[in-house]
């Protein structure tokens, strides 16, 4: 079974791959928020080459890249589409009644822009290290535990989420099932989505007893090795400059 | 003889009142290796679930090495006592093997050091060198399965309580799991406790057999439990291969005082045939074998009659 893993480029060598966990978490956190704050289409664009410089420098194959971020197209393009005609504004051109503006179609741009610079980014920091290894540097970075076992425990268990449903979805076309957007093509998906639920709260059980066995008793228990180097150092420096320079700088181009 | 596990009237019932435990009792010998069959629904996982203190019986009738494993705190219970379940995914929830094989030994709150050499050694005796970084996904149900017990290996438990160890493995993976609960027994001195459908297995991962049926039916060594083909049926159990053909052998005038259980115990039982009777076995056939025959093919559920 081939799954769609974020991470499954993670093992290969780059000077991004290379940076130390918990330096990459925090400096494309800070890239990320920059990106989606930045005022104007120029610093927006600025935003943009640095992550397409990023991740020109990781290495990630290129359709790996391109397969995850067509999914923001869903909310870029309708924005893409509405923003130019319902923004008042100076009137640019017209389709029938409707009338678009400048300061529609601009801001149309700033939006689509940044959320595909701010997807770009993160694309680029979870694909250049292990899921797993995210979620520690997460954990060393204080993050309330909750939320650290909320995500360990979605990670280890979509796999086999995405089995049980395969498993059932077969066992459905074995006996003649294909999707039909009537009523009974829907009640059969939703028995389908009860049954996972249902399966869940059981394994859930079971995972319990079985921590329980294993002397589970709240805390998060991981392991890792992390070591900051200069290097790292020297990026997160370069991040943090980048974030406080290009917002006033672009103000000032105002 | 020390008491590792010792039960008296153990009584359990579900919330909606169904009964899976009656009038349970079981002692059982440190360093003895038990097979505990039973149908589905016989009340094996729940029996299993006492025994490490999961479900707690409030009689306080469970005791473990003469403690009462209910109250016993937990980093003591989990290094008394180590449950193997029956799915590998409910076991490993960590992300990474070796995250999953030290889980234990953190909690019981050893030093890194310790946990690392635990880790190591757990996962060198069941063969998985190397797979401290992967991740339970993209192993194979095999290897989820052994991963599964080196995570309780690690804890060094004294007692360690298989439910069906064999269940859904490839022959290979089998013999190989058989192999290392054998080798947990016999070397490192753990008593094993395993819950199987799978009798064919069963003579080779104990001495002693406990038929459970929500109260426990016989308790005897594996040839004098399974020589009891009328209560094996009344227990929806099977009898093993090699029984079977030696009852059909029998039929034949190849009559064995005790039928062996295991391929090594046919072998020396034929040995020790072939010695009486001055070098051969002989097989002849009297009017009354069709008829022999023709019933032990439909005891053993063969015939659809």
């Amino acid at each position: 079974m081939r799954y769609p893993d974020i991470d499954r480029y993670a093992e290969i060598d780059s000077p991004i791959h290379r940076i130390e966990p918990r330096t990459k978490v925090i400096s494309f956190g800070i890239l990320i928020v920059s990106a989606v704050f930045a005022g104007t289409v120029q610093a927006a664009l600025f935003f943009f080459l640095v992550a397409a410089a990023l991740l020109l420098a990781s290495r990630l194959p290129v359709r790996f890249i391109l397969a995850r971020v067509k999914v923001i197209g869903v909310f870029v393009i309708p924005i893409l589409i509405l923003m130019p005609f319902t923004v008042p504004g100076t009137p640019v051109f017209s389709v029938g009644p409707l009338v678009a503006s400048a300061e529609g179609i601009s801001f149309a741009v700033l939006v689509t822009i940044r959320s595909v610079a701010a997807v770009l980014l993160v694309v680029t920091m979870l694909g250049t290290q292990r899921f797993d290894t995210t979620i520690k540097a997460l954990a060393l970075l204080r993050v309330p535990d909750i939320i650290i076992q909320m995500l360990l425990f979605t990670y280890r268990y979509i796999y086999v989420m995405i089995d049980e449903f395969l498993r059932i979805w077969s066992s459905m076309r074995a006996k003649g099932y294909a999707f039909r957007f009537s009523r009974h093509g829907l009640s059969m998906i939703g028995n389908l989505i009860g049954m996972l639920l249902i399966k869940s709260y059981e394994r859930a059980e079971r995972v319990y007893q079985a921590m329980i066995a294993k002397g589970y008793t709240g805390k998060p228990v991981s392991f890792s090795s992390f070591r900051v180097t200069v290097m790292d150092g020297i990026f997160c420096a370069f991040v943090l400059v980048l974030a406080v320079t290009v917002p006033l700088v672009s103000l000032e181009l105002l | 003889m020390n008491r590792a596990v010792e039960i008296t009237n153990l009584n359990h019932q579900y919330s909606d009142g169904t009964v899976s435990l009656k009038d349970v009792s079981l002692a059982i010998r440190e360093g003895e290796m038990v097979a505990i069959i039973g149908q589905n629904g016989a009340g094996k996982t729940t029996l299993f679930l006492h025994l490490n203190g999961s479900i707690r019986s409030f009689d306080d009738n469970v005791l473990v090495f003469g403690q009462n494993i209910g109250t016993m705190p937990i980093e003591k219970r989990i290094c008394t006592v180590g449950v193997v379940f029956q799915d590998p995914d409910d076991q490993l929830f960590m992300p990474t093997v070796y995250d999953d094989v030290a889980f234990g030994p953190t909690n019981m709150g050893l030093g890194q050091e310790e946990i690392h050499r635990r880790v190591t050694e757990a996962l060198s005796t069941v063969g998985l060198e190397g797979f401290e970084d992967r991740v339970p996904h993209h192993m194979s149900y095999g290897q989820k399965k052994r991963a599964a017990l080196a995570a309780v290996l690690s804890m060094e438990p004294r007692i360690m309580v298989f439910d069906e160890p064999t269940a859904n493995l490839d022959p290979k993976s089998r013999a190989v799991f058989i192999r290392l609960i054998n080798d947990l027994n016999t070397e490192k001195g753990i008593t094993t406790i395993v819950a199987m459908h799978d009798v064919n297995a069963v003579p080779e991962v104990a001495d002693r057999v406990v038929i459970l049926n929500k109260t426990i039916v016989a308790d005897g060594t594996p040839s004098e439990v399974f020589s009891d083909v009328r209560l094996l049926e009344e227990n929806n159990l099977d009898v093993p291969e090699i029984c079977k053909v030696f009852s059909i052998l029998n039929c034949y005038g190849c009559t064995c005082e005790e039928q062996p259980l295991t391929l090594p115990g046919a072998a020396r039982m034929l040995n020790g045939l072939i010695e009486t009777n001055g070098g051969t076995v002989t097989l002849g056939r009297t009017d009354a074998t069709d008829a022999y025959v023709a019933d032990l093919v439909r005891r053993f559920g063969l015939s659809r009659e």
